[in-house]
């Protein structure tokens, strides 16, 4: 699978979680790439789920997703 | 026709180009022949307690065709009485005097050393001085040099010293041979410094002849480290002066130097924040006429850009010069071959296949013929495949909108720091 296929499959996951109403709740980043948990917006003490990203432009746009105002505010919110 | 005049911390000259301190500049007959060429200004070679030099002094490396890509050597200060250096540097400033005249400098590192010598050199007019505070090899070695260039405390010291005595600008030459330049810098700056100059040389072996197995160059079989120059360390330099322009601390106009070569190699230096620049090796290479083109060269250049003064040229680039942790993440280029000018030599390919992101295929067109394409999505902008590329146009790098805000490293690290503390609270697994 080329670098772009494996990316687009991780964003497609990302991609998926946003648009069913989860937002990201937590990034830890180690060795073996970035874990992403995500909770749902309307109930964040609901089951979280959690992505391991291991593609550069995922760990990038996951944040770049944050960052553009889509997700960084109501993340925050959700945990203030 | 632009105004090349400089005001490099209150000493005027003609033109941004002088001589380096160096074997160009050892008597009167040789800067006087460079001021007739048309150089601004000639930085004296280094005036101290008279050095027996050794024969057998310089070494070039060649790469690709290209002589003299790097130089090295070993040669060290004056090897004249200072008496003679003075009353030449006095017959050609009154030859000469609207050219600029600095005396570089290099004594022990005491007081009453550094007095003497500033008084008897000012004695005859030099329009400023600047303490060699950078020379690697030989002088180091009598702890003087690069020896004293590596201890800010000592560079503030003997600055501090000149000034209780100089009546003319002092610029500290710095030496390479550190991990942060901009420490010694701001030392300089502490000590009084009204400019700095930067790089000196940087330490070096030329070669091992692989078949006598002596050094490159080597004097009876024994060789010692030398000093580089020349176009190799250009980028090292420009480094350097970027990292001195936009320390706030160091705030004090940049004399640059360093593989200076071409007027394009001015306009870089003086962009990224140097006031002057100094040349050696290309006038060891080529002779002191390349003057000539260089200014004809920035002239042209300034006229082109709508500029009056060179003045107008001096860090204009500092504020682009950043930080990787400020690098917006989210720009991205990528490589696009125009087949009218490709020749289908394979280069790109090899090295994308071999050293980068195998993002450029070999495929047949229609027409049964061979073709080069780059998989956009694949490609990461690394630039190697334009590096490679031998066919002017046949590569061209293009910014491509990710639709992504900007971001960087740091911005980054700031987003998923917000986030925070809440991720201890998931399972991991």
């Amino acid at each position: 699978m080329s670098a772009f296929a494996e990316f687009e499959e991780e964003r497609r996951q990302i991609d998926s979680l946003l648009g069913q109403g989860y937002t990201v709740a937590g990034i830890m980043e180690d060795l073996d790439g970035a874990r992403v948990k995500f909770i749902r917006r309307e109930q964040p003490s609901g089951a979280p789920v959690e992505l391991l990203l291991l593609t550069a432009d995922a760990r990038k746009h996951v944040t770049a997703v944050l960052h553009g105002g889509t997700g960084s505010v109501k993340a925050l919110e959700a945990h203030a | 026709m632009a105004d090349l005049r400089i005001d490099f911390a209150g000493i005027q000259s003609p033109n941004p180009f002088w001589l380096a301190s160096a074997p160009p500049t050892n008597t009167g007959y040789q800067v006087q022949r460079a001021f007739e060429a048309g150089w601004g200004g000639a930085v004296w070679k280094t005036l101290g307690e008279p050095v027996i030099n050794t024969s057998s002094r310089f070494a070039a490396v060649h790469f690709g065709g290209q002589r003299v890509a790097g130089f090295n050597n070993i040669e060290l200060i004056t090897d004249r009485p200072l008496e003679v250096n003075l009353k030449e540097i006095a017959e050609t400033k009154k030859r000469f005097p609207d050219r600029t005249i600095i005396a570089s400098l290099m004594v022990e590192p005491k007081r009453e050393k550094w007095h003497e010598i500033v008084k008897r050199v000012e004695a005859v007019g030099v329009d400023g001085l600047e303490l060699n505070f950078g020379c690697p090899h030989g002088m180091a070695e009598r702890g003087m040099g690069a020896a004293s260039g590596q201890q800010p405390d000592l560079v503030q010291a003997q600055t501090a010293w000149v000034k209780e005595v100089a009546q003319t600008p002092v610029i500290v030459k710095l030496t390479p041979n550190i991990t942060d330049i901009t420490v010694v810098a701001r030392h300089a700056v502490k000590g009084g410094a009204d400019a700095i100059s930067l790089i000196n040389t940087i330490n070096s072996l030329a070669g091992v002849d692989i078949h006598s197995w002596n050094t490159i160059p080597h004097v009876g079989g024994q060789g010692a480290h030398g000093g580089y120059c020349g176009p190799a360390v250009k980028p090292i330099a420009l480094s350097m002066v970027a990292e001195c322009a936009r320390d706030r601390e160091v705030g004090v106009p940049i004399s640059g130097i360093g593989g200076i070569s071409t007027w394009q190699d001015v306009v870089e230096f003086m962009l990224m924040g140097s006031t002057g620049i100094q040349v050696c090796t290309a006038v060891m290479h080529h002779g002191f006429r390349i003057v000539e083109e260089m200014i004809d060269g920035l002239n042209n250049y300034l006229d082109d850009k709508g500029l009056s003064s060179v003045m107008e040229l001096i860090g204009k680039s500092v504020p682009r010069y950043s930080n990787w942790g400020d690098l917006d993440l989210n720009y991205k280029v990528v490589a696009r071959i125009n087949e009218e000018h490709c020749i289908n030599c394979n280069k790109c390919h090899i090295a994308c296949e071999d050293a980068s992101h195998q993002c450029i295929d070999m495929l047949t067109d229609a027409a049964g013929k061979a073709i080069l394409q780059v998989r956009e999505e694949d490609c990461v902008g690394c630039n190697l495949c334009s590096i490679v590329c031998p066919a002017d146009g046949a590569i061209d790098m293009i910014a491509v909108d990710t639709g992504a805000a900007p971001m960087s490293w740091n911005q980054r690290n700031q987003i998923i720091s917000g986030l925070g503390s809440s991720y201890s609270e998931v399972e991991v697994g």
